[in-house]
């Protein structure tokens, strides 16, 4: 489970401003419901990119990420709500409470390792979540919060996903450049060997808590996002089920490239979009595709993709 | 180039076909008069524990549309196309949003989620496009946070607390306790049981309260609870599975012949049927729809054709949905165009003949005034199957909802 | 509050839980042995239901019903189990653990559809005999009789497992695997059919459960989403893959409950979820000592 270490190439940034642009002009000729899908898409593959900072960089089973994500969302709804906080505040709130909830969760679960680390964080996360269910004056209980009050420039399809690809697009840049920082190549060392990382002198669990608050606040973060997509909140955005969405997501993408989840979440929502039109078994398709990765394509869509084009390049001598 | 280069140029293809894939649906033939079909989105719970309740509305709606479409509605007819909210919210707005702006609907019906139909609601208003919720009972939707767009075709928990609690002041009861699941329903029915009870007999009171959790499969610790502290009367807040629970568990511990027990829908045929001779008698429960009841031509004729078409009889769901198709095509005759503003003038305070007699849209908060029934369950020779309500006796829709000052104050205006 | 009344609750408590440990003692042996948290699990405990509603409808008499279903129904849960290990997940063991776990979730969603396809969205039910229905009173304690009956099967479960575990030659293996599986493979074993084994005699439980609850409860879909989450807490307050944890964890979880039934109804539920995390706050690795 290495991922190589490589500088930027000019290339991959070129291609990033032409994706940049091409989505920044996207509601200018795409339908509202096509504006509104990718805005659901960045804000999930966001999510999943956050995960993926702890799964694939950190090697960590970290099986209740959705939490964090709930928590951002509903910091968020509460604080203009219930609170009466200007929305602004409560967009900086959400990321903060759940990178909040990273550290006390990642406190616990760091002192564990592999599978007791998931089990205990599923039980943490449990424990929000049957709050978040129960405390109707606060929460709304299963009901959620909606029509949440935020400025009216959010309030059309097309202001809400300028903001959420704004977000987006920095909060990805942020987390490249995580990876590629000296915190995210120690975080990388330590997932491949922990034991010698501590011989050395690396605070592991620093690291490894580190990643874990890191990849919560982004996880608010789109959280937050998901909240001025749709003004809305529910308990099941923190339900074990989407936890293992994500965890999905990150497969189908491929979790050894930085880019995979957030392919993963495009191809998982549209195929949600475009199952749900034909069948209500959509989650039988969703399980026998998954089933189907784990046996042909282990490495996701991305990481298979990449491993032809690979030797392919390798074959033709290496354009790149 | 390299490889990670080439990763983003696919997420860039990706973009793109997501933009073919979610591109606009093709448009259906036009129709004299109207000009085109009317078309409405159906966003209801198709999969999990509710999908009875759906499933139900689904058929109902259906036979109704057959029925309108064989005349047409000024030379139109209704098209529908559904979609499976499976019980989530975040899938109901989803898929509501996907109605709206890609299906280009007329009218967006459903839901039995409470928490889907107010989402949908608030999605709805910002639309400016008419939403009709035909199952959830949140008195919030036509209520406090009712608006021009939102519509209720079903009795709600404001109307059902009422009757209860009405019924219940004329019997010597004072000392209640309250058991609900713990799920927006249970709390709306169960607050609007006993903010009613308190209001009607001020001396009544709260001994004491239990919420059990949405799925718990055994209630029979919590009966056994409740009745170790010996109440006078109980009232249940549940529905659904909750309700073949709390009901298997009653006949369990011979809970309703020791204390008297109240639940909304408790004499529902989807939850007696199932149960057989494991329903427990005495029970007493409101609903708004029952198939043998009223023994009325236009109900007898309404249950034949959906017994003929599904092979069972209709619930309270498909009746409301039933009704909620022809509030549609009538409205859209009156109204004389596909507009969704004439379409709302034309549905408030509009009547229609429904399997139950004449129903109005009320106008001040677009609640559909409906009589309901209040029975006691026990068997009949009619049913030697299962046990239905007996005792029936018919409360008159207007009497038990909130006035127009009510929900004009719940509104704040 | 009268002491037989609380006594009465402990024991409706009691036999809750024992249901709770059926189906986690289950989750719990494959943890153990094959060190996959099988998230079908409930999923399994679903179908066992249904398929107890099954043969209890087409037996028609309700005694004998009711007896042939919890016979047979675990059975067919444990062959559904058979199948999914021996043509899929006995190709995955040399895999990551991340994706035995996301196998277990994929099967999970292709069984609850399936269910769905094959039982529809109705309510079912199954009326116990005669017998088995009412309360039973001893000692001046009530009890509903089949609550009773399940206060019993708690017990021969647990005992069963251990027979099971320690008197046979490949439950002590599977035993052993649990502990050192390295070791039984240099011993000259094949692993891989005592991994079946063992998921196969969880998937058994999880069945047995399911048809063990069907005469209490309304079996409908989506049954499965609360026994899972609580029997992965009963399973990792008890200590991963211990079935004596399991155990402790149940009744931890049923008593909680049940206690808190009594003395502060309105916030029950919260309580047994309370007990976990000041468990998990106290010992992050169980109350009994984690297999691995």
């Amino acid at each position: 489970m290495t991922v190589p270490v490589r500088r930027p190439a000019r290339a991959s940034a070129g291609a990033a401003v032409a994706l940049l642009a091409a989505l920044a002009l996207f509601p200018v000729v795409g339908p509202a419901f096509a504006v509104y899908v990718l805005a659901l898409i960045l804000v999930t593959g966001l999510l999943a990119l956050s995960l993926n900072l702890v799964l694939g960089y950190g090697g960590l089973y970290q099986f209740h990420h959705a939490v964090f994500y709930g928590v951002g969302a509903y910091t968020l709804a509460v604080a203009v709500t219930r609170g009466g906080w200007p929305a602004w505040l409560g967009f900086l709130a959400g990321p903060l409470a759940a990178a909040l909830a990273g550290l006390l969760i990642g406190w616990f679960c760091v002192r564990l390792t592999r599978l007791y680390f998931g089990m205990l964080q599923i039980s943490l996360g449990s424990l929000l979540w049957i709050v978040v269910l129960r405390w109707y004056p606060v929460t709304g209980g299963d009901n959620g919060i909606h029509d949440i009050p935020l400025p009216a420039v959010l309030q059309s399809v097309v202001g809400a996903y300028y903001l959420i690809l704004a977000v987006v697009a920095l909060s990805a840049g942020v987390l490249y450049l995580i990876v590629r920082s000296p915190f995210g190549i120690t975080l990388q060392a330590i997932r491949d060997n922990a034991q010698r990382c501590q011989t050395v002198g690396v605070d592991v669990r620093a690291h490894q808590i580190g990643a874990i608050v890191i990849a919560a606040f982004f996880a608010g973060t789109a959280g937050v996002l998901y909240v001025a997509l749709e003004r809305s909140v529910f308990p099941n955005l923190l339900f074990w089920v989407l936890s293992l969405e994500i965890f999905v997501m990150c497969l189908l993408g491929g979790w050894f490239t930085f880019a995979g989840p957030m392919l993963g979440a495009a191809l998982m929502v549209a195929l949600r979009t475009v199952i749900g039109r034909y069948t209500d078994l959509w989650t039988m398709f969703v399980g026998i595709i998954l089933i189907l990765l784990i046996f042909f394509m282990p490495e996701g869509v991305a990481g298979t993709a990449l491993a032809r084009l690979r030797a392919r390049g390798a074959g033709a001598g290496g354009r790149g | 180039m390299t490889t990670g280069a080439r990763l983003l140029w696919a997420l860039l293809a990706a973009v793109a076909v997501v933009t073919v894939g979610v591109a606009p649906a093709s448009q259906s033939a036009p129709a004299p008069q109207l000009g085109r079909n009317i078309k409405v989105g159906v966003v209801d719970t198709y999969s999990g524990p509710p999908a009875v309740f759906g499933n139900d509305a689904l058929n109902g709606f259906r036979l109704a549309v057959n029925e309108i479409n064989r005349e047409g509605v000024l030379g139109a007819r209704i098209e529908f196309v559904t979609r499976d909210e499976r019980f989530s919210p975040e899938i109901g707005l989803s898929v509501a949003r996907e109605l709206v702006l890609q299906e280009r609907v007329d009218v967006l019906v459903g839901t039995i989620n409470s928490a889907t139909a107010l989402a949908i609601s608030a999605f709805a208003r910002d639309q400016r496009l008419p939403f009709i919720v035909w199952i959830s009972k949140s008195e919030a939707i036509t209520g406090a946070r009712g608006h021009r767009y939102v519509f209720s075709t079903g009795e709600n928990t404001a109307m059902a607390g009422k009757a209860l609690a009405e019924a219940m002041a004329r019997r010597p009861y004072s000392r209640f306790w309250l058991a609900a699941e713990d799920y927006e329903y249970g709390h709306a029915i169960t607050n609007s049981f006993w903010r009613f009870m308190k209001r009607i007999k001020p001396e009544v009171i709260l001994q004491g309260q239990t919420w059990w959790r949405t799925g718990e499969p055994d209630l029979v610790p919590y009966l056994t609870a409740i009745a170790s502290a010996r109440p006078e009367a109980v009232f249940f807040g549940t529905g659904g599975a909750g309700m073949t629970n709390v009901l298997r568990a009653m006949k369990t511990t011979g809970f309703s012949d020791r204390i008297p027990s109240m639940i909304h829908t408790a004499i529902d045929h989807a939850v007696l049927r199932p149960l057989g001779a494991g329903a427990p008698e005495g029970v007493m429960g409101t609903i708004d729809y029952l198939f043998y009841h009223p023994d009325t031509p236009a109900n007898r004729a309404f249950v034949q054709a959906f017994q003929t078409a599904y092979g069972g009889p209709p619930g309270f769901p498909a009746f409301h949905a039933y009704n909620t198709a022809y509030f549609i095509a009538q409205a859209y005759r009156k109204a004389g165009a596909l507009d969704r503003e004439k379409f709302i003038d034309a549905l408030e305070g509009l009547r229609i003949d429904s399997p139950v007699g004449r129903i109005e849209m009320r106008a001040c908060d677009h609640q559909v005034v409906l009589p309901l029934f209040l029975g006691v369950t026990r068997r009949s020779p009619r049913f030697p199957d299962f046990l239905v309500a007996t005792d029936i006796q018919t409360i008159r829709g207007e009497d038990v909802m909130p006035t127009c000052d009510d929900i004009r104050r719940a509104r704040g205006q | 509050m009268d002491l037989s009344a609380l006594a009465s609750q402990l024991l409706v408590g009691l036999s809750r839980a024992m249901i709770l440990f059926i189906v986690s003692a289950g989750l719990s042996f494959v943890l153990g042995v094959l060190r996959v948290p099988n998230v079908f699990h409930g999923s399994l405990y679903m179908i066992g239901a249904f398929v107890a509603f099954t043969i209890a409808a087409w037996a028609g008499e309700p005694a004998l019903g009711l007896a042939l279903a919890i016979a047979a129904a675990p059975l067919v849960v444990a062959l559904v189990g058979l199948v999914v290990e021996r043509t899929l997940l006995s190709h995955l063991y040399q895999r990551e653990h991340l994706m035995l776990i996301l196998f277990t979730f994929g099967v999970m969603l292709i069984l609850n559809d399936v269910v769905k396809l094959v039982w529809g969205a109705d309510y079912r039910s199954i009326l116990p005999p005669a017998a088995l229905q009412g309360m039973a009173s001893a000692f001046g304690l009530a009890l509903p009789r089949y609550n009773a009956l399940l206060l019993g099967a708690g017990p021969v479960v647990a005992v069963a497992m251990w027979l099971f575990t320690h008197r046979t030659r490949v439950g002590t293996i599977a035993r052993a695997a649990a502990v050192d599986r390295e070791m039984v493979g240099v011993l000259g074993i094949d692993v891989s059919r005592v991994f079946a084994l063992a998921f196969v005699v969880g998937c058994y439980l999880a069945g047995l459960g399911g048809a063990l609850v069907a005469p209490t409860t309304s079996i409908s879909l989506g049954m499965d989403h609360t026994i899972i989450i609580e029997a992965f807490l009963i399973v990792t307050i008890g200590g991963l893959g211990n079935i004596w944890g399991a155990l402790v964890g149940s009744l931890l979880f049923g008593v909680t409950q049940s206690v808190g039934l009594l003395v502060w109804p309105q916030f029950a539920v919260v309580f047994p979820y309370l007990a976990t995390v000041i468990v998990l706050l106290a010992r992050p690795t169980g109350l009994l000592r984690s297999v691995w």
